[in-house]
């Protein structure tokens, strides 16, 4: 029997079930569940092409699905599109605005009879001294900020952020990290759509990873880390004074809480375990009242080498009682 | 459900109702319209610099295939360039370009209403087509004079209907062509031989027949007699300005039909 996780409405403010799209006979997006909570930022990632723009396009009413039941703060995204998106914020992928639009008359043009005071919004993304700018004059961060300063300027109950960093450097992709970070401190519902991991661990409370239209997984960044990524890393060399007894080190180690296995060859020895191996590790390391040794290396598991992990996994099939499960 | 900003709020200005999305919208694109190179080039200079060019090379006596005294009737004809200008070439440009640079995605992520992106179009068509006309009659009035329009009225509808003609084949051609270089190529293909055979080229009687024949049945040609030959008293056009009524008829409901943003 084909069980699809219940959701009361009032507690979600998207509701996805059995969301299939297809192009030209390829289903893109493959018969999906999705809930996004008020307030959370939920992070849809995946490969390029794993449905996820296909799925948020859906939920704002830009394509028509061809199965499914979705629902974006109580409303059907293709009958009620005209009164959804004005509820809706969006920072869409690929798009833009015309050159020679200048950032104030930007604003006037989407500006509502309901905006917020656009003037503090522009202040807050650093972009007050920009306004007789035109578009096509502004750098790739300022761009994004401005979009993300358009998709805040009606007072939106869902904003929607496809593909935000694309194309950016590390510094104007970390001042679109902070603005993101803002939205979710001031409680604002957050679909962020990336293939960018890092993205997605620094700002998402939950993440639900796509592959080949499907969800193949969800729950909090350290959840996914924790069922699919490899073994927390420790590594350094011994020193002579260690080597002496080698035996006996190794065999303390070996005994250090969360190691699953020590490995040595010749004075390198790598320790690998749970989370926990690298405190231990490192408190083994000072209480030997020797120098730490300068090849230290520890590599933790992230989001990316849990995605990469699913990723590589056979087809997994769609958990529809995944939410239970993860609640 | 939380409402989810925490912006303050700015008091809507007292009495004062909020402008409409179309209006917004049109208000942006008609300043806009001043700042595009393409509308610059081909709506105001290009119909211009080809009429003072071709306007005196003729000489100011009728004969020679001419009618009427040529610059006269190239300062007619001129007119009917700007309108094929601002269809054939700067409206489909314009709009495939939104539409290559997901401005148009914009537009509808943003819940404009769906025509009135449409209806914006129509205005920017139209004040171009006044603006380069205006601007070309200015610049003409000087230096060859302005013709004395013979029927008024029937010159009123041949412009009307002209305008609205291409200006919906403008927003047609941009809601079909995928790409600004697809527009380009197009809208250039498509101008560019109705603009030497049947607008602003050499007088048809210079022609040969075959020519002659194409050139007459083209849609500018036809918009270009319901304008030309009622301004210069050389007919009344009825069946030129009857087909270009047709064209505007078929090119609105088929634009029409395509507003989807």
């Amino acid at each position: 029997m084909n069980t699809r996780p219940e959701s009361d409405p009032r507690d979600t403010v998207v509701t996805v079930r059995g969301l299939t799209k297809s192009y030209g006979g390829r289903t893109v997006v493959d018969d999906i569940d999705l809930d996004v909570r008020p307030g959370e930022v939920l992070g849809l990632i995946g490969a390029n092409g794993a449905g996820k723009t296909t799925t948020v396009e859906c939920l704002q009413g830009l394509r028509r699905p061809d199965a499914g039941h979705v629902r974006v703060l109580g409303l059907d995204p293709v009958r009620d599109a005209d009164r959804l998106r004005q509820l809706v914020g969006s920072q869409l992928q690929s798009s833009g605005l015309p050159d020679r639009l200048r950032v104030s008359e930007a604003i006037r043009l989407f500006a509502g009879p309901d905006a917020v005071d656009a003037d503090r919004l522009l202040e807050q993304f650093g972009l007050a001294h920009r306004r007789r700018y035109p578009f096509g004059g502004m750098s790739g961060g300022e761009c994004q900020r401005l979009f993300l300063v358009l998709a805040l300027l009606n007072r939106p109950r869902l904003v929607v952020l496809d593909e935000l960093t694309q194309g950016l450097d590390p510094a104007a992709r970390r001042e679109v990290w902070a603005a993101v970070t803002r939205l979710r401190d001031e409680g604002t519902t957050v679909l962020l759509v990336t293939h960018e991991l890092a993205e997605a661990e620094a700002l998402c409370d939950r993440v639900v990873a796509m592959r080949d239209g499907r969800v193949v997984d969800q729950g909090s960044p350290a959840e996914l880390v924790a069922r699919h990524a490899s073994r927390s890393t420790v590594r350094f060399s011994l020193e002579e004074e260690a080597l002496d007894d080698v035996a006996r080190t190794l065999q303390e180690l070996n005994a250090l809480p969360g190691v699953d296995q020590v490995l040595r060859h010749g004075r390198h020895v790598t320790l690998e375990g749970s989370r926990a191996v690298i405190a231990h590790a490192g408190a083994w390391l000072v209480a030997r009242g020797l120098p730490v040794p300068d090849d230290l290396r520890v590599e933790v598991p992230d989001l990316e080498s849990a995605l990469l992990r699913l990723l590589d996994d056979p087809v997994v099939e769609a958990p529809h009682d995944l939410e239970g499960v993860l609640a | 459900m939380n409402t989810t900003t925490t912006h303050p709020d700015r008091p809507a200005a007292a009495g004062r109702r909020h402008p409409s999305v179309t209006r917004r919208l049109l208000t942006t694109e008609l300043r806009l319209l001043g700042r595009d190179p393409m509308t610059l080039t081909f709506v105001l200079v290009f119909p211009i610099v080809s009429m003072l060019i071709i306007g005196g090379s003729f000489g100011t006596e009728a004969g020679g295939g001419f009618p009427v005294d040529p610059s006269q009737w190239y300062v007619a004809s001129y007119f009917t360039v700007v309108i094929g200008s601002t269809g054939l070439i700067m409206l489909p440009v314009h709009i495939a370009t939104y539409r290559e640079r997901g401005v148009l995605r914009r537009f509808a992520a943003a819940g404009f209403p769906r025509w009135s992106f449409s209806l914006a179009m129509l205005a920017v068509g139209l004040t171009a087509i006044a603006i380069g006309g205006a601007t070309l009659l200015a610049v003409a009035a000087p230096v060859y004079g302005v013709p004395h329009v013979d029927d008024p009225v029937r010159v009123a509808a041949g412009v009307a209907a002209a305008s609205l003609a291409f200006v919906s084949l403008g927003v047609l051609l941009g809601t079909l062509l995928p790409t600004a270089r697809s527009a380009q190529a197009v809208g250039l293909m498509l101008f560019f031989p109705s603009f030497l055979l049947g607008v602003g080229g050499p007088p048809p009687s210079v022609m040969s027949d075959a020519v002659r024949e194409i050139s007459e049945r083209l849609p500018l040609a036809l918009a270009n007699q319901a304008i030309r030959e009622p301004w210069l008293g050389l007919g009344d056009a009825t069946g030129a300005l009857c087909a270009t009524v047709v064209i505007a008829i078929v090119a609105a409901g088929l634009a029409g039909r395509r507003t989807a943003l």
